[in-house]
């Protein structure tokens, strides 16, 4: 049985090669035993390069002392040993040649027998493949094409509108989702939600995927990134399947795109997009895009498409404030049926303030410390769990940071700090944040005065003087310093 | 001897390779280890990121949960396939359960490197194929230049791997020369430690060194022979 000998050479393999390399180039390698062949899937060219190149020799030898008298013919292919297609249109070319045969044609006919093959193939991955015949219509062909189409309706259920933490920040764009979740491919359309990373572009993108998905079962809604778009149309491309690729996103329901800055000097990919957004738009099919940055600031995307985007609603989803984000850490931790004191989640939320994938992982950690030590969560246990997070904060104390620390502290905005306003409401803040910022960077007065709206090193010095005297005379100033010390430096 | 036979012990060796079993866990290590085994078994998070000093046993944990993987997983050297084309290294291994990340840092600050692991990250997320993912510091210390990827890798748990103190590092090579039968007295493992570069990797191949020669000479490892084989 070339199966079970295969289990014994990969003992063999084990024992003979060191650590790193076995588990590099062998454990990756899946067995499809039929007859007296051994098929073993690698899951791309490059490592099935590599293994025929350095390790077929020994696996033949091995296999041949370990079923003596049946000679068993060890074939190398690329993709997995359920004959699944090649798992994506994915990047590079070549692989199209090599995918796993459909089950009634012989393993070696496609491809590459361990014992024949040849040096010249070496890591040909980096070189460009050859054009596939067009004429070539198989079913193989089609199949692969299919295939690689298929695996994109993915839409994360876990995403859902009931478990996104609405806050000031988001409510606009939560709003305009679920409108679009109602009304689809109606006013807001294309809806284009912008905004930093992290901060609940694509669950809100898929929360409206899997509203949609709830009314209408059937209906065909595929999301997927941006860099996918571009590599499946690459693919497409090689496989002389354009037709295919565009009859199949010009058939969906709803399309979602996500971080679609990638499109940005990808001249054919935009050209190809422009067209399936236009047929879209005009079949009444909801399309979402979302993006890090406002559409006009993408640099190398074309205008025409800046414009079309610009078509239905663009909103902008911000950073979440200090009471959203504690809310999103209770929400989670009632997910995960963890007791979070509010107390802890004001501290964890106090310190991670970038943004939600980040203040997630925070919690992840302190939840698998309480776990593993079967303590409650409490401040201390925080602490220590997140010690290297917060000592690291420690030494990241910008200019930025201090601003949003001071403005959030005395509820007003960033822009007011560095606005011309000068009363008593706003200098007085200012001044605070100066003096701040003086005490914890390293920043010189000239770029203190700078970051605060432009403002002359003087303003910083006599904000810094200022301050001093009033910790000195004044309780409510000595408390407010002493608080936002602690709060950026704890 | 007559070099000739040299290779003869090799047969009898004990394996020890990277495992779960041969990681000297510690109080500071043990919910990283425990992390790490839910992930192996397909439940807890879709990523962990580990970072610690060189020779803090990064790599020996993700080959660990490769090995804890079966078959189906795949440990990725970056700072050694850096030169390679990053797309084609890495496509289709989403297909895999476990994918181990090493020395993510060697390959930060090349763009086609950075788009290629994040769209490894959005795949694997997808196709629920389980990432672990070790660099030399945390993600906000990293040179990432895209903020996408770096929002990535902070994504599941973050765990620090501290370095071993000397103390330690006495017991993890005691504990390691244990394991390949070998019988490694306080003392010597502390005149080893003394001498020794600092790193663990280096001490664990003067182990592998020892062993082979004490099996060669069939003797024990007494200070004057360690002496004598690492020539000091």
């Amino acid at each position: 049985m070339p199966g079970v000998s295969w289990q014994h050479c990969i003992d063999r393999l084990q024992d003979e090669l060191p650590s790193q390399q076995f588990n590099t180039w062998i454990r990756p390698l899946q067995a499809q035993a039929n007859g007296h062949s051994l098929t073993l899937f690698a899951p791309n060219r490059f490592i099935k390069d590599f293994v025929s190149d350095k390790f077929a020799a020994r696996i033949n030898e091995l296999m041949a002392e370990l079923e003596p008298g049946q000679p068993v013919e060890v074939v190398l292919e690329i993709g997995q040993h359920n004959g699944a297609a090649q798992p994506a249109f994915s990047p590079p070319a070549a692989q199209a040649i090599s995918s796993p045969p459909p089950t009634d044609m012989p393993p070696a006919v496609s491809g590459t027998a361990v014992g024949q093959y040849r040096r010249t193939q070496h890591l040909a991955a980096s070189q460009p493949a050859p054009a596939r015949p067009a004429a070539v219509a198989n079913p193989r062909r089609q199949a692969e094409i299919d295939g690689s189409l298929q695996h994109q309706q993915n839409l994360v259920d876990s995403y859902t509108f009931d478990n996104f933490v609405e806050g000031k920040s988001n409510q606009l764009a939560l709003a305009a989702a679920r409108q679009v979740a109602e009304n689809p491919g109606d006013s807001y359309n294309p809806l284009f939600l912008y905004g930093g990373v992290g901060l609940g572009k694509t669950h809100l993108m898929h929360a409206v995927g899997n509203a949609l998905k709830a009314q209408k079962p059937d209906a065909k809604i595929v999301y997927l990134h941006s860099e996918r778009f571009v590599a499946d149309m690459v693919k497409a491309l090689q496989l002389n399947a354009i037709s295919d690729f565009k009859r199949y996103y010009r058939s969906v329901d709803a399309l979602l795109i996500d971080d679609i800055q990638f499109f940005a000097k990808k001249d054919r990919s935009q050209e190809e997009f422009f067209h399936t957004f236009n047929a879209l738009l005009e079949g009444g099919q909801q399309m979402i895009l979302t993006c890090d940055r406002y559409p006009k600031e993408i640099d190398g995307l074309e205008e025409r498409l800046k414009s079309r985007f610009g078509w239905g609603l663009t909103v902008a989803v911000e950073p979440p404030e200090l009471e959203t984000r504690v809310a999103i850490l209770m929400k989670k931790a009632t997910q995960a049926r963890i007791n979070l004191p509010p107390d802890a989640a004001f501290f964890i939320a106090q310190r991670i303030r970038s943004n939600v994938r980040e203040l997630e992982g925070a919690l992840k950690r302190v939840i698998a410390s309480a776990h593993f030590t079967s303590k409650e969560i409490d401040i201390e246990l925080i602490k220590e769990s997140l010690k290297d997070l917060l000592a690291l904060q420690d030494k990241q104390v910008s200019l930025d940071n201090i601003q949003r620390t001071v403005a959030e502290y005395y509820k007003i905005k960033v822009a007011d700090l560095m606005s011309r306003r000068r009363s008593r409401s706003v200098a007085r803040p200012r001044q605070v944040a100066m003096a701040l910022a003086k005490e914890l960077t390293n920043h010189s007065l000239p770029e203190i005065g700078d970051s605060f709206g432009g403002r002359d090193h003087t303003t910083v010095l006599h904000a810094c003087r200022k301050i001093k005297e009033l910790r000195e005379t004044n309780s409510d100033i000595r408390e407010d310093y002493k608080n936002l010390l602690r709060s950026l430096t704890t | 001897m007559p070099t000739r036979f040299r290779q003869l012990p090799l047969l009898v060796q004990l394996r020890d390779d990277a495992t779960f079993d041969n990681f000297m866990a510690s109080e500071a290590t043990d919910p990283l280890l425990s992390v790490l085994q839910e992930q192996c078994a397909g439940a807890g998070e879709s990523a962990v990121f580990i970072h610690g000093a060189q020779g803090a046993g990064k790599s020996h944990l993700l080959q660990a949960c490769c090995h804890r993987s079966g078959e189906g997983a795949m440990y990725v050297p970056l700072a050694e396939l850096a030169a390679y084309p990053p797309q084609e290294v890495l496509s289709g291994v989403e297909a895999l359960d476990l994918v181990a990340l090493d020395d993510v840092d060697a390959v930060l600050g090349q763009e086609s490197w950075e788009v290629a692991l994040f769209d490894l990250y959005n795949r694997a997320r997808q196709r629920g194929c389980r990432l672990v993912i070790a660099a030399d510091g945390a993600p906000r210390t990293l040179a990432v230049n895209l903020p996408d990827l770096r929002s990535r890798l902070s994504w599941g748990g973050v765990f620090h791997l501290p370095s071993p103190s000397d103390h330690e590092k006495q017991a993890i090579l005691r504990f390691r020369a244990a394991r390949r039968g070998l019988d490694l007295s306080a003392e010597v493992a502390g005149f080893i430690v003394t001498r020794a570069p600092r790193g663990l990797t280096q001490l664990l191949e003067l182990l592998d060194r020892l062993d082979h020669a004490s099996l060669e000479q069939k003797r024990g490892l007494s200070i004057p022979f360690v002496k004598k084989v690492l020539t000091w």
